[in-house]
């Protein structure tokens, strides 16, 4: 799934194991929804938007429309 | 997957730490067989203990797995049950193959306790290509 998790990431100047710290989940986790090889589910994607204080599609294009 | 390289998780360590205790067991029980050490053995009771105690750590290793994937995040999760799935899957069809191979075309026996150690060499044949969760 197409998102902006890289790009605001890297602006917070985090790296992936801090993300991945701060959300409860792996450095591989992060890495492979920055890369596109893995969708989260609706929680993991929620934990993202409050952390980064925006809605869920402001970080995750929506597939659907 | 049994790297414990800089970056792995807790999950992980355990789960590495936990595959060489079962797998050290599997391979001891089998070297002290290869060696005769169970040659003596004539009760049918005590050779299926024997064929039991071999077999226990391939049911721990299940455990370990499982434990892995309750214990990690949802990529690693969803990643270790994709590998899982698709190396067991080619473990059986290959191994079912010889087994037909032996019914209807003359081929050699082949024990039962063989495919586990092809699923592994199958896991480690598939597992780096599977890098995606989809």
């Amino acid at each position: 799934m197409k998102n902006r998790l890289k790009l605001l990431r890297t602006e917070r100047g985090w790296t992936q194991e801090q993300l991945g710290q701060a959300l409860g989940v792996s450095r591989q986790a992060v890495n492979a929804l920055e890369t596109e090889k893995h969708d989260p589910s609706l929680d993991l994607a929620y934990r993202i938007a409050v952390l980064f204080a925006r809605p869920v599609e402001d970080i995750f294009e929506n597939p659907h429309g | 997957m049994l790297a414990l390289g800089k970056s792995t998780t807790l999950a992980h360590r355990r789960y590495v730490i936990r595959t060489m205790a079962f797998m050290a067991g599997y391979a001891a029980v089998n070297v002290a067989a290869i060696f005769g050490a169970f040659d003596n053995i004539r009760s049918p009771v005590a050779a299926w203990l024997l064929a039991l105690a071999v077999s226990a750590p391939v049911a721990g290793q299940m455990w370990a797995t499982l434990s892995l994937m309750k214990e990690s995040d949802e990529f690693v999760r969803s990643l270790t049950a994709k590998q899982f799935i698709v190396s067991a899957g080619i473990a059986m069809a290959l191994f079912s193959t010889w087994g037909f191979g032996e019914s209807y075309a003359g081929a050699p026996h082949a024990p039962g306790w063989l495919v586990y150690p092809l699923f592994w060499g199958v896991y480690g044949c598939v597992a780096p290509f599977i890098r995606t969760s989809r």
